[in-house]
């Protein structure tokens, strides 16, 4: 029986093999401990399956902390694939637990704050290579990011992966799928690790699950005392800056549960709207809500990081299908009688003998105002004040013309708002942001994903040389927008029907299948570029910027939709 | 092309095509295979990387993308080729084509799948 003698010797071979490594990993103690989960909803839900000899020590879960859509995600996947049976009180109370308890120190999530925040940002993972050609094949690297494992979780973590998209193996995984890899260095051998066993080394070393970021944390975190007036400031693509004011409410007896009232409006346009919302802060710091809008049929998400002094929240606020119509926003506390809050100036920019109103937002701003408590330094004059509210002032100012050009910080009586106004004497250039962008085909299988354009108004400094450090940001342009053929290749005819750009700079995607009008059925997708063309005070010709914009086919896995603020 | 007259209507369209060309960038970049170009303007959120990529090219446009995507959707399905952008017919959607024959053909029965 040469054949079963042969087997026989392999396993032994195969034992051998594997013996020492087993006891060295033993004797060292390696293994670090896992953290305790100490909540009878996770025991009773999750310690079915993931029980060990320790009751309050689950397989997988104590070795492992991440943020609340992490802890979702996965929970999901336990439903869907698992047939885990849990309602949606359970599940609530479990993303909560686990998000709390094995979550992530707020310096740990920073790095991955545009992860949560949906955020198409453009990100290199420069630590490693194999790393991010691993994991970037699929999704963003902000996901790894806010991920702590023990080695052998992040083992567990790939191999859950290969088994449950083995395609993906081969595509992703091993090295014959990569594309752009790197060349072997000289000292390897060609059979040389897998870059999956590197990026596994990598994550273990870089993003362990005890840290002592989270130890202090952890020792330290409550549930934060938020209720009371925070003021707004921020920036809507496409609507341009917004302001106003929201009021955070605690929810009766529930810990870090808070309903929210915010009214904003829109400069640019006079607009005023009404957020009615909820949030649950996790973790102690962060931000997850939803929000309604009257005349709005898709509630908002809000993400959102609360700093440590309890005095300032910033994130994003979003929806679309791509989480790709956002506002970012900033609240800084404003409670009645504090000091006086400067959120920011509508216009952002005033020409060298320019004359006109401004309007200051803010809050807790002194009433009545006079124009000695309103200072924008030196050559502008404030020459009347036209209105005075606590969240809103509107005053006259003139700008001489020998004033220095340049950023401006504003001072309201006590208040003060740094580099709230930029003095210029031209318009250089504008920028369309994203400078790339991308838009799905939808209305029929799959919904539309739009793609929100914006200008900038810029200035290039003293140095008259465009993308320098000193270069002024004029703020965001209502421009005319157009949209023009980006030759990729003969005859494509891509403008003709990929979709339409609005007058906000909002793309909106044409319908999704196969179009029989286009050569081989060919979906209406394509690449074109969007174009905003201004022209300035002063000058005769516009001033052109343009943005490359890829419409593209539809994803038919949805993965990213949350219920974290719910 | 001053020199040149273009004598068929490939080498006209090619001439037509570079006077579109000549405001836009320097280079007919599409339907080319390759690494991809260090200074390709792939729009963030795209996947490039596999062959060919499902939002982008490796050159970072449409152009060498299978289009209809209808076309060869249930290949990639069975074959659980795009993980993160089409079901696999091993986990997640073992019976995404019950109800569609012919993707190309019944395509607006196509589900979408929320795992």
């Amino acid at each position: 029986m040469p054949i079963a003698r042969s087997q026989f010797i392999l396993a032994l071979l195969l034992l051998a093999a594997w013996l020492p490594r087993t006891a060295a990993g033993q004797d060292a103690g390696e293994a670090p401990a896992g953290i305790p989960v100490e909540n009878p909803t996770v025991i009773e839900a999750c310690g079915i399956c993931h029980a060990t000899d320790d009751p309050r020590i689950l397989s997988r879960i104590s070795y492992r902390r991440t943020t609340p859509e992490g802890w979702q995600r996965t929970i999901r996947r336990m439903v869907t694939l698992n047939d885990m049976a849990l309602d949606a009180d359970e599940a609530r109370e479990i993303v909560r637990y686990l998000s709390n308890d094995l979550g992530l120190a707020p310096e740990e999530a920073r790095a991955g704050a545009f992860e949560v925040e949906r955020r198409a940002i453009e990100f290199a993972y420069e630590a490693d290579l194999d790393t991010e050609d691993t994991c970037r094949a699929c999704h963003s690297m902000g996901r790894i990011l806010n991920q702590r494992r023990t080695k052998e979780e992040w083992e567990l973590v790939v191999a859950m992966h290969r088994g449950y998209y083995p395609f993906a193996d081969r595509q992703g995984f091993l090295e014959d799928g990569m594309v752009g890899r790197e060349a072997p260095a000289a000292d390897e051998t060609p059979r040389r690790r897998h870059p999956m066993n590197r990026a596994i080394d990598h994550l273990a070393e870089v993003f362990p699950l005890h840290t002592s970021a989270w130890a202090a944390w952890s020792a330290n975190v409550r549930p934060p005392q938020l209720a009371g007036t925070w003021a707004v400031s921020g920036h809507h693509p496409g609507r341009g800056p917004v302001f106003g004011q929201m009021t955070v409410t605690a929810v009766a007896g529930a810990d870090a549960e808070f309903t929210t009232e915010a009214s904003l409006v829109y400069p640019q346009s006079g607009e005023s709207v009404t957020h009615a919302g909820r949030a649950i802060v996790y973790t102690g710091y962060q931000w997850r809500g939803s929000s309604d809008v009257a005349i709005e049929d898709t509630a908002w998400r809000q993400v959102m990081f609360v700093e440590r002094d309890w005095n300032e929240i910033s994130g994003r606020w979003f929806r679309g299908v791509g989480d790709e119509i956002g506002l970012d926003v900033t609240l800084t506390r404003s409670d009645a009688g504090a000091a006086p809050v400067v959120a920011g100036v509508h216009p952002r920019a005033l020409r060298l003998s320019a004359e006109g109103e401004v309007q200051i937002h803010g809050a807790n701003l002194p009433a009545p105002l006079a124009p000695a408590d309103v200072d924008f330094g030196a050559g502008v004059e404030v020459t009347e004040v036209v209105s005075a509210a606590p969240g809103l002032a509107t005053v006259r100012v003139a700008v001489s013309a020998g004033a220095a050009v340049g950023a401006r910080d504003l001072r309201v009586g006590r208040g003060r708002a740094a580099r709230a106004l930029v003095v210029h004497d031209r318009v250089d250039r504008i920028e369309v942001e994203p400078s790339r962008g991308m838009a799905r085909v939808g209305g029929v299988v799959a919904a539309k994903q739009y793609q929100q354009f914006h200008a900038v108004a810029w200035h290039d400094g003293p140095d008259s040389e465009a993308g320098t450090g000193d270069d002024l940001n004029l703020g965001v342009l209502e421009p005319t927008w157009s949209l023009e053929e980006y030759s990729a290749t003969y005859g494509d005819e891509d403008l003709r029907y990929v979709g339409a750009v609005d007058q906000t700079g909002l793309f909106t995607p044409a319908v999704d299948g196969p179009n029989p009008e286009r050569n081989g059925n060919r979906n209406n997708i394509g690449d074109v570029w969007v174009v905003a063309s201004f022209t300035p005070d002063g000058r005769d010709t516009p001033l052109r910027g343009r943005a490359l914009l890829v419409v593209t086919v539809p994803v038919y896995m949805q993965f990213d939709s949350w219920e974290v603020g719910r | 092309m001053k020199h040149l007259k273009p004598v068929n209507q490939k080498a006209d369209r090619v001439e037509r095509h570079i006077e579109v060309e000549a405001g836009a960038r320097g280079d007919v970049v599409a339907l080319q295979q390759g690494p991809l170009r260090p200074d390709a303007a792939v729009p963030l959120g795209c996947s490039f990387v596999f062959f060919p990529g499902w939002e982008v090219d490796v050159e970072g446009g449409t152009a060498g993308l299978c289009s209809p995507v209808e076309r060869d959707l249930f290949d990639c399905h069975l074959g659980c080729f795009w993980p993160a952008q089409v079901p696999d017919q091993l986990n997640h959607a073992p019976d995404w084509t019950a109800s569609c024959a012919s993707a190309q053909k019944d395509w607006r029965k196509i589900d979408l799948i929320f795992p």
